[in-house]
């Protein structure tokens, strides 16, 4: 079965380009726009991996990755954030929630899903 | 823009990361040195070519490259910054914004040379001398994971994956640190590892693989047979050797110095990143959307106000009143914020015109500064965006036509470089832009003799200068001797007025012979709500914008009566046309006995409104009109009302127009 | 189907539509299930002078203006007096891919249906009261024959050419 991968992030545009390359590389993808939405679709289903923006309205990708982290289901999945190259404290602060790693924007679908093996190991 | 449409989003993105980059190469081009303005350059083309590949721009990501890799020499102090180098980026820029456009046929040639420009604009400078990475047969790294990596999602195992993918592996895990079954902590890693990978890898590629945990890693990494290498006091086994695992003892990791200097492109906040967190960037139609719920608040509050007002006295109704006035000032108090939440300093829209300045200068052979204040002037985003054109059109004009060529300003006594200055300023609920030159100045002689020739004006007509110079303002007025490809573009002063009068502005000429012009666009600063006169007429509500009217004065029924045909009053020794919006609206409804002539005014036409009833001023939220009523001139919107019913609002420049039209058959007659 | 015509009535595989039915004076008339998003009782009108006749008016559906239009005329029925059971359907057209919603003023609604491909005609070309293109289908039922209306062909006029059904848009570019 393929790997189940939650996107979220506020952009549109960011979630169909991320949500092309993936399901283009046979993953499956579903969406959610912001962090609130994001940790109700985690916690109601089972993912492989989530991919997340920090800034984000309503809730935003650190109280998400904190909240989904003291959930003992959500323990190990691994978590993806997106960062700009000059955000540097918001990526130390990211990894400290509990982020497993972190996709530096703008990218190129090839990096995506590279990072996305990586971190999957498959 | 589509939700849907990634592509849509990145071109406007794309755009912006342009300007930025064009203001950089422009303030560059008077400080070579500048490090901060390569810098900015750099990630500007450096998130071009990136975001670029990313939504499928290739022609675009690869060109844009060659452009990132000349900047980034000069960023390394590899090559200098030159003027030459900062024209052919310059031109470069102006085809990565045909690229993004998305027409990348039949662009290669031009793309090559601008490329071969770039070649030559970087040839003569030192050649980068690249050090020669020094052999290596493998690495020894001894590795341990921090407690919490498998809860946040590190798999220790894709990790050992990933190293074995990069060459000849052999792992041994350390278990020396796992503690008795009571004590362990099942989702913790306690386990760590010695590896020897073999192969041509370098230093980066290990870290890579790390690279998520890098910082928090426990990680020594120790080259083998690398004799540029000091610290190697190990002979290390010939490779492939069948060397037990038990060679390289466990304790080996306590006797290691330090890691080596970490690679300083790893850890970027050494670089002093500029500081984020101060502002946000929110998506304009957000902000559109913010507005509307504002607007929605405002009229509900306004019913609620009816309804307080119109209670009666016992306890409730006054707790109900103060409630409402309190909501009242909450509601006018987020209205205002939100309002300032989308006003943009008006530098956005100035950065645009050096580049302009600067490309009509050259074609033209003039030397032209120039020179703006008053940037951080704000205005709604909205007007930002609708002054664009018109602000373009009056500095062409300027530096074109206003602006005399280097030779004839010598002859005048002038200095060479012509002035063009752009400036900004507040006033009260305007903004006026001022677009000044000391050029020539408008030829009044020859205004007349186009004006008289178009039979604007009837030969010995006495008019008043600004009436004489607002002439320039009809359709078809132009007063070059000869069309240059500069003013061509069949846009004409005409449209640049009804523009502005579109944004409720107006534009004022000021000139002086032999030394120069200044055009004045006072624009008001927001579009979205307005206070307004709510009128009846017949049946229906509407509502004129409070900033064009004068005065309101009686309209009595005998009068009226001995009006009737001509249609003006006398006003303060002036003539002034007015119109029934009764017959206009074809209401089919007696007039009222109280008729009123609401006296509105742009520039300076005048125009009557005969109205039945004025209701009162109105804080109007500006609906628009939908698109199957894009053809009723009359409205320039809607709102709604306190009672949720709708109120149209008069498009003045309309109604305006329709006043001269009156003038012009009545003067036509007489 | 006049040449400009680019759209076709949406029968799904099966030869079905689901449509919202209405009537106008004894006509019965039905749009596409998928462009309605509303039905409202009457709301207070405001009438646009100068507006095109079929579309007089407009209301405040939301805080959006909308405006409501009379179908009866694209139709050639003579105008009549709201009753109790007037209803307003608001249905959404794409213009140049800005959702663009219009109150259609209906005698009555009825509920939503489905149409059969088999039980259709295509309008006759002559002997037909009505202008041929804005009408999609003639459909018999028990009831008698449904008018499905070509509601973006009989706005299109006003909207310059730009109108698209709302849920089609996606489909023709």
């Amino acid at each position: 079965m393929s790997a189940s991968i939650l996107i979220v992030d506020d952009s549109t545009s960011i979630r169909v380009a991320i949500r092309m390359a993936l399901t283009g590389a046979g993953y499956t993808v579903s969406e959610a726009a912001d962090g609130a939405q994001g940790l109700s679709k985690a916690s109601g289903s089972r993912f492989d991996m989530i991919i997340t923006d920090l800034n984000m309205p309503n809730m935003d990708g650190l109280s998400m990755i904190r909240a989904l982290r003291k959930n003992p289901a959500q323990c190990g999945t691994p978590i993806l954030f997106l960062t700009t190259e000059s955000e540097d404290a918001m990526k130390q602060q990211a990894k400290a929630a509990g982020a497993t790693g972190w996709l530096v924007k703008p990218f190129v679908p090839e990096q995506l899903i590279r990072v996305v093996r990586k971190v999957l190991g498959r | 823009m589509s939700q849907n449409d990634p592509v849509a989003a990145f071109r406007v993105e794309a755009g912006e990361v342009l300007e930025q980059v064009e203001q950089g190469l422009l303030d560059l081009g008077h400080r070579l040195d500048d490090h901060e303005l390569i810098d900015a350059v750099f990630r500007g083309l450096h998130t071009l070519k990136g975001s670029g590949a990313m939504f499928g721009f290739d022609a675009l990501a690869s060109f844009t490259h060659h452009c990132e890799t000349a900047f980034d020499r000069v960023r390394k102090n590899l090559t200098p910054a030159t003027p030459q180098l900062i024209a052919v980026i310059l031109s470069a820029q102006d085809h990565m914004r045909a690229l993004i456009e998305g027409d990348a046929t039949d662009r290669k040639a031009e793309g090559d040379a601008i490329l071969a420009k770039l070649q030559a604009a970087l040839d003569g400078a030192p050649a980068p001398t690249p050090e020669a990475p020094p052999v290596v047969q493998g690495w020894r790294l001894s590795l341990r994971l921090p407690p919490e990596a498998m809860q946040n999602g590190i798999n220790p195992l894709a990790l050992l994956d990933e190293l074995r993918t990069l060459g000849d592996c052999r792992i041994v895990a350390r278990t020396d640190q796992v503690p008795p079954l009571a004590e362990l902590v099942p989702t913790e890693c306690h386990i760590g590892w010695d590896i020897e990978v073999r192969g041509a890898v370098s230093r980066d590629d290990l870290e890579d693989v790390f690279i998520f945990v890098l910082d928090d890693l426990d990680l020594q990494i120790e080259a083998i047979g690398d004799t540029s290498c000091d610290d190697v006091e190990d002979t290390a086994p010939p490779p492939g050797a069948g060397t037990t695992p038990s060679a390289l003892p466990p304790t080996r990791v306590d006797t290691m110095p330090p890691a080596q200097d970490r690679d300083p492109a790893t850890t970027p906040n050494g670089r002093g990143a500029p500081k984020t967190g101060e502002s946000v960037r929110v998506p304009a139609e957000r902000l559109d959307l913010l507005m509307d719920r504002v607007g929605e608040l405002v009229i509900v509050q306004s019913r609620l106000s009816q309804l307080a007002h119109s209670s009666g006295s016992n306890a409730t109704d006054v707790a109900l009143r103060s409630i409402s006035e309190e909501i009242e000032r909450l509601a006018s108090e987020l209205r205002d914020t939100v309002m300032v939440l989308r006003m943009v300093p008006v530098a956005t829209l100035f950065g645009r015109f050096r580049r302009l300045v600067h490309d009509i200068a050259r074609d033209t052979g003039k030397t032209i500064e120039l020179s703006t204040d008053g940037e951080t002037t704000e205005v709604d985003k909205t007007v930002i965006e609708r002054l664009a054109d018109p602000l373009i059109h009056l500095i062409r004009n300027a530096c074109d036509h206003g602006i005399e060529p280097p030779e004839r300003r010598l002859a005048a006594g002038k200095p060479e470089i012509g002035q063009v200055r752009l400036s900004a300023r507040q006033e009260g609920g305007e903004v006026v832009i001022t677009i000044r030159d000391d050029g020539h100045g408008i030829d009044r002689e020859r205004v007349r003799a186009k004006a008289e020739a178009h039979g604007l004006l009837q030969p010995g007509q006495v008019v008043s200068d600004q009436e004489l110079l607002q002439m320039i303002f009809h359709p078809g007025f132009s007063t070059a001797p000869q069309i240059t490809s500069l003013s061509g573009r069949g846009v004409g002063m005409d449209v640049v007025k009804r523009t502005i009068e579109s944004l409720r502005g107006t534009i004022e000429v000021a000139s002086v012979s032999g030394q120069g012009s200044a055009m004045s666009l006072r624009i008001p600063l927001t579009l979205a709500i307005i206070d307004g006169l709510l009128i009846r007429v017949g049946d229906g509500r509407y509502v004129i914008p409070l900033a064009v009217v004068e005065e309101c004065i009686e309209l009595s029924l005998e009068e009226d009566l001995r009006s009737r045909g001509r249609s003006f009053i006398t006003l303060r020794d002036r003539l002034v046309p007015f119109v029934r919006l009764r017959e206009m609206f074809a209401t089919g409804t007696k007039p009222s006995v109280h008729q009123k002539i609401v006296i509105i005014a742009t520039g300076t036409e005048r125009v009557g409104l005969v109205v039945d009833q004025i209701i009162g001023s109105h804080q109007t939220v500006i609906k628009p009109m939908s698109a199957v009523h894009c053809n009723v001139p009359t409205f320039a919107g809607a709102t709604i009302l306190g009672d949720g019913g709708v109120a149209l609002i008069l498009d003045v420049v309309q109604l305006v127009a329709l006043g001269q039209h009156q003038e012009e058959r009545l003067r036509a007659v007489a | 189907m006049t040449m400009e015509d680019t759209t076709e009535t949406q029968w799904d595989e099966d030869g079905r539509l689901e449509v919202l039915t209405f009537d106008l004076q004894a006509e019965k008339f039905a749009v596409e299930a998928v462009l309605v998003r509303e039905i409202l009782d009457l709301l207070p009108e405001t009438v646009v002078p100068g507006a095109d006749r079929l579309v007089a008016s407009v209301a405040n559906f939301r805080g959006k203006i909308i405006p409501i239009a009379d179908l009866r005329l694209a139709f050639g029925l003579p105008s009549a007096e709201s009753t109790m059971d007037s209803r307003i359907v608001v249905v959404e057209l794409d213009v140049d891919g800005v959702p663009t919603q219009i109150g259609i003023r209906t005698d009555k609604v009825h509920e939503v249906t489905t149409l059969h491909r088999n039980a259709s005609e295509t309008p006759p070309t002559v002997g037909l009261r009505w202008r041929r293109d804005f009408i999609r289908e003639l459909v018999r039922t028990p009831q008698g024959v449904i008018v499905l209306a070509n509601i973006a062909r009989i706005f299109d006029p006003l909207l310059g050419g730009r109108a698209t059904p709302a849920v089609l848009a996606p489909a023709l570019l």
